[in-house]
Parts: C-alpha cells; structure tokens; sequence
C-alpha cells in the first residue's frame, strides 16, 4: 500500500487552504505531518480520506486515484481516525467499533471476534456493551482506534490521535499503531513525539509541505523557528518509555 | 496491550441503566409484544364507539367478510357495516399513519443530526396542508379537479422543491441549511393556508379545514389504503437495507465519507423519501403532530440506537400508539371527536419537556 499525493490544492468556502502539496507514504511506514494550527494539516487529511475534493492535484493509493474509486472500496483501503466524535446517541462501544465494518458485506459471524480483538488490541476488551457516550474521552478516541481496526484497511490516517490521551495511552497507541505495520499518516502536534515515532515526517506550513524526511534531518532549529516561531533549544529531559507488562 | 488504569474506570462511572446485553435479549420478544399491542389495540378501535360491538363480533365479522360463511352470524347489518366500512379502514389507515410518521421522525432524526427533528421541520406538512386547505376553501374545480389528497400531495411536493433548492450549497445538501430552509417554509405555508383561511366566506368550511389540520382520520375509506401501504413497506424495506450506512450517517458526516457511505446520494434519497412519506400520510390524515418526534425517541430508549433495530420497533410503536390516540380522541369528548394533534400533544409535550431536560439534547443539537 502506497500513499501518494501530487500538487494537491484544497480550497474550503473558496478559501485556499492547501496549496500543491507532495507526500509520500510507502508501505508499512508511519509517517508523521506536523505544522503550527491552521496550516492545513487535516485539511490535506480530509481530501485523502474523501470528506473534501481536493481543488487540484492527484492523491493516490495502490496507484488509483482516490477520488475516482467507489465510496467503498476507498474505505476498504483508508481507514481514518478524526478528531470528530459520533453524535451522542446511545450507541454501544460494540456498535461504534463495528461501524468500521460498514464497507463490507453484510455482517458475518465473525464480525464480534473482530470487534473483541480490537478492543482488546487497544485495551478496552470486555467495553462492548457499555454505551459509548459515558466512556472518557480516553477511552472514546481509543474506541475509535479499534473501530480503524476492523475497517481492516492497509493505510490508517490519524488526525490527533492522542490529544485526549495521558501520556501513558499516548504511548500506548502509537505503539500499537507501529506494531500494526500498515502504512499510516498521523498529524502530530507533539514534535519530540513524533520525532520518536515516525519513519520519515512532513513539515506544513501555511498550507505548504516545506520539507520531508527523516527527523532528524528536517526538524532542524532553523525550519522550527521559521515555522512556529518558537526557538528549539536541544537539553536533556524527561523521557517516557512504557512499561513492560 | 493498553491496560485500563485505575483512574479511567473512576472516570467513566456506572453503565447506563437497562444495558445493551439485555437491550439485544429482549428485541425479539419486543417486537412479538409490540406486535400484540397493535393487534390489541386495532381489535379494542373496531369494538369502540357509539354503535358498540362485543369484542368477538368484531372478528367475526373481519372473518366473514374474509371467508363467508366461516362463523355464525350474531351480528345486526348495521353493526357489520359500521366495522367493515368505517371502522376498520379507519383502524388500518391509524396503524399506517402511526408508522409512517413514526419512521420518518427517525430517519429525520438521522439525517440531520439533530433530536428534536420530526415531519414538521422540513416545512413538508406545512405545504400539503396548504395544498388541502386550497382546495377545500376555493373547492376542486378552481384546481383543475384536484381531490384534496392529490392536492395535499402536490403542496408536499412543492415544500420538497422548495426545501431542496434553498437547502443546497454547491451541489450539497447540508444538515444546518435543511434545517432552517424548512422551518422557514413551515411558517410561509402557515401564512399562506392562513391567509386563504381568513378570507374564506364559509365558516363551516374554514372549521373543517382547522380540524382537518390538526389531524384526523375520519374520512379513511378503504380506497384509501392502499398508497399509503405500498409507500411505507417500501420505504421500510429500504431504510432497513440501509440501516448500517444510516448508523454511520448519525455518526456524523465525516466518519460516514470515511466508512465509505456517499454521504449526498444517501442524503438525497432519504430526504425525497422522507417526503413522499409525509406527503401520502398527510395527504390521508391531516398534519398529526409529535408521533414523529416522540416515538423514535421512545424506540431508541428501548432498544438503543442502532437502525437495524429502531425502525422496526418504531414503526410498531408508532402503529400502536396512533391507533390508541384515535381511541382517545373519539372517546374522550364522545359523540364529538378531538383532533389527534390534541391528544397526542398531551402526551408529546410532557416528554418533549423531560427530553429537553436531557444534557445529551445540548450536546447533540450543538453538533449540527
């Protein structure tokens, strides 16, 4: 699974948001896209995942225009996890997690071991009967998470993932993610965060890619002050790791 | 792999009452019990009125008419004509209605996110009942003899255009923009059938066509059922086909796209669907308020939110609970009867106020 956008140009009310933006994720990669706010990071999210018709530009996957596939079989190869939240109907954890099924054909037997591994994968086994809108906001993103799960795809896009998240359920899902080792693209705000964790990362700034690559060569203290504005000093600081269970 | 802290657990508090588990266990046996309640309810509106029929006469009669000869006759002729022409297409056309604005108010629900949506608010009840009232005032030969159910229908169908026209934004239809297009046609509609009202010089007419507004079932005929019937059955067969995309779409509209759901195709297609409900119920029955906007609510406590099991068990419930309405309305102030928009108001605006007093009512309107 190859991610793969050309030039792409987004507009939202007429506004340009993006412009011509290139980015490459291959297969297996977790590659991580961070900017200042409103530069246009999920605005580029939302045209790969389809919410929003990129104005100009090719987004591909598996070598087919996106936007040209059927609506299904777009979300059998990208499965999302936005910063939306489900109306707060009383939805069970099982019924938002088997959501991610939707894509697929009717509902087979295995539909609830799917739905079982999942959460179990993001530590919410045993939730599925409780209702989704009196989970913590923890516990809610980490159901969305299992939802991308059993949407089975092999290209996951995060938009977020952890902002509702202590630092331990931070760890925790970006690990899962690598471990899952499909191709994923995640907005990021946490720069050391996504220094750690990613493969190769973005650098977006009003509504340009400026750079590409591994951290360690593009999260330079020249690109952070020309970006956010904020001069990066280099110390020595906490670090967290998980503990082996 | 993640494990669930301490500090979550505190977090989320007690699962709601009536857990889902129970909620899956006992949907079979609701939807058996929903469907004896109908059944029930149907045989007690046939039995009920100023020409009283026992109970077991009622089936008798159905059962002749069926299969003549099948049972003994106890009956009078009046009492048979009296069941067979007027009381049981009344009783079916109850159970039609009921459903139809029941499952409309759900699909409304969903479609644009917001709880307190019903038939109402897309402005589509208002406009067949101006069609009705324009031909009950001005009479059926100003409107190329339009009858007042084809007319009520064209002013539904004429509400949906509007609707759809001013609810669009670049080729879309937007949840917020239904919304306020067709409450502000509701009130256009209302101005106009008011106006046309006002000026009529018959006031036995303009009563009519008052009682009329307010919903009534009095003029069902047997002639009369059978659009209705194929609308709703197709439209529940639909909808229940669709259940797993309309589950996404009351996710919200994003998670729809990403689900794979076209989100504007299907938002077209329930909203002209939706319409064409509306316009066949109202165009038999009158504008009944709050059956749309009670039932689906009284569904999901049930059975939770899940489509696959709120449209059936709000079709039965709304079949039901319309048909003890009518019970209501022509017993209550007998030999006169109520309009149904009364009757169910007395039971709508309780619960429509303990709704509102609901938190979740906040969160989920301030979504859309």
């Amino acid at each position: 699974m190859r991610l793969d956008l050309r030039g792409v140009s987004a507009h939202l009310d007429g506004r340009p948001i993006v412009h011509e933006a290139d980015l490459l994720v291959d297969d297996g990669e977790f590659v991580a896209l961070v900017g200042p706010n409103g530069c246009g990071k999920s605005t580029l999210l939302r045209t790969i995942y389809r919410a929003l018709r990129p104005s100009a530009g090719l987004i591909s996957v598996d070598g087919d225009d996106v936007h040209r596939l059927s609506w299904r079989e777009s979300a059998r190869r990208t499965a999302v996890v936005a910063q939306e939240t489900p109306a707060e109907l009383d939805f069970t954890v099982r019924e938002v997690v088997l959501m991610g099924r939707t894509p697929y054909a009717r509902a087979a037997g295995d539909d609830e071991e799917r739905c079982a591994r999942a959460l179990d994968r993001v530590g919410l086994a045993g939730t599925e009967e409780r209702v989704y809108a009196t989970l913590s906001g923890g516990e809610k993103q980490r159901a969305l998470v299992a939802r991308a799960l059993v949407q089975e795809t092999r290209l996951l896009l995060l938009d977020e993932p952890t902002s509702h998240l202590d630092i331990r359920h931070q760890l925790g899902i970006l690990h899962l993610v690598r471990e899952l080792g499909v191709a994923t693209l995640a907005v990021l705000h946490d720069l050391n965060q996504a220094a750690a964790f990613c493969d190769r990362l973005y650098v977006m700034s009003a509504g340009r890619v400026l750079a590409g690559g591994p951290p360690g060569q593009v999260l330079t203290p020249e690109l952070i002050s020309e970006v956010y504005g904020v001069r990066a000093v280099r110390r020595t600081q906490l670090v967290f790791e998980r503990l082996k269970e | 792999m993640i494990g669930e802290t301490q500090q979550d657990r505190v977090a989320t508090g007690p699962v709601s009452a009536g857990g889902p588990a129970r909620r899956r266990g006992r949907f079979g046996v609701l939807l058996v019990l929903l469907a004896v309640a109908m059944v029930a309810s149907t045989w007690l509106a046939v039995s009920i009125g100023a020409v009283p029929v026992a109970l077991p006469q009622t089936w008798g009669i159905i059962a002749d008419r069926l299969v003549p000869g099948l049972v003994p006759r106890t009956w009078t002729p009046v009492q048979e004509q009296i069941v067979w022409e007027f009381r049981l297409p009344r009783a079916l056309l109850a159970l039609l209605v009921g459903a139809g604005l029941a499952v409309v108010g759900a699909v409304l629900q969903a479609l644009v996110r917001n709880p307190l949506a019903d038939p109402f608010l897309l402005g589509i009840s208002s406009g067949a009942s101006f069609g009705a009232v324009l031909v009950l005032i001005l009479g059926a030969s100003t409107l190329g003899g339009l009858s007042m159910s084809g007319a009520s229908f064209a002013g539904a169908l004429l509400a949906l255009a509007l609707v759809y026209v001013l609810a669009q934004r670049s080729g879309r239809l937007t949840p917020s923009r239904l919304v306020l297009a067709g409450v502000a046609l509701a009130y256009l509609f209302q101005a106009l059938y008011s106006f046309v009202l006002q000026q009529a010089q018959s006031g036995r007419a303009a009563q009519q066509v008052l009682f009329w507004l307010m919903g009534s079932l009095g003029g069902a005929r047997w002639e009369m059922l059978p659009l209705p019937t194929v609308v709703l059955a197709a439209g529940l067969v639909y909808l229940l086909l669709q259940h797993r995309r309309l589950n996404a779409l009351t996710a919200g509209e994003e998670t729809a796209v990403s689900l794979g759901v076209n989100v504007h195709r299907l938002r077209l297609t329930l909203f002209v669907l939706t319409s064409l409900l509306v316009g066949v119920m109202v165009a038999t029955s009158g504008a009944i308020a709050f059956v749309g906007l009670i039932v689906p609510h009284a569904a999901r406590l049930l059975v939770g939110a899940d489509h696959r099991r709120v449209l059936p068990v709000t079709a039965l419930l709304g079949a039901a609970f319309l048909q003890l309405v009518d019970v209501a309305a022509r017993t209550i102030n007998a030999p006169q009867e109520l309009a149904l928009s009364i009757v169910t108001a007395l039971f709508g605006v309780p619960f429509f106020l303990w709704l509102l007093r609901r938190r979740s009512v906040d969160r989920a309107v301030s979504v859309t």
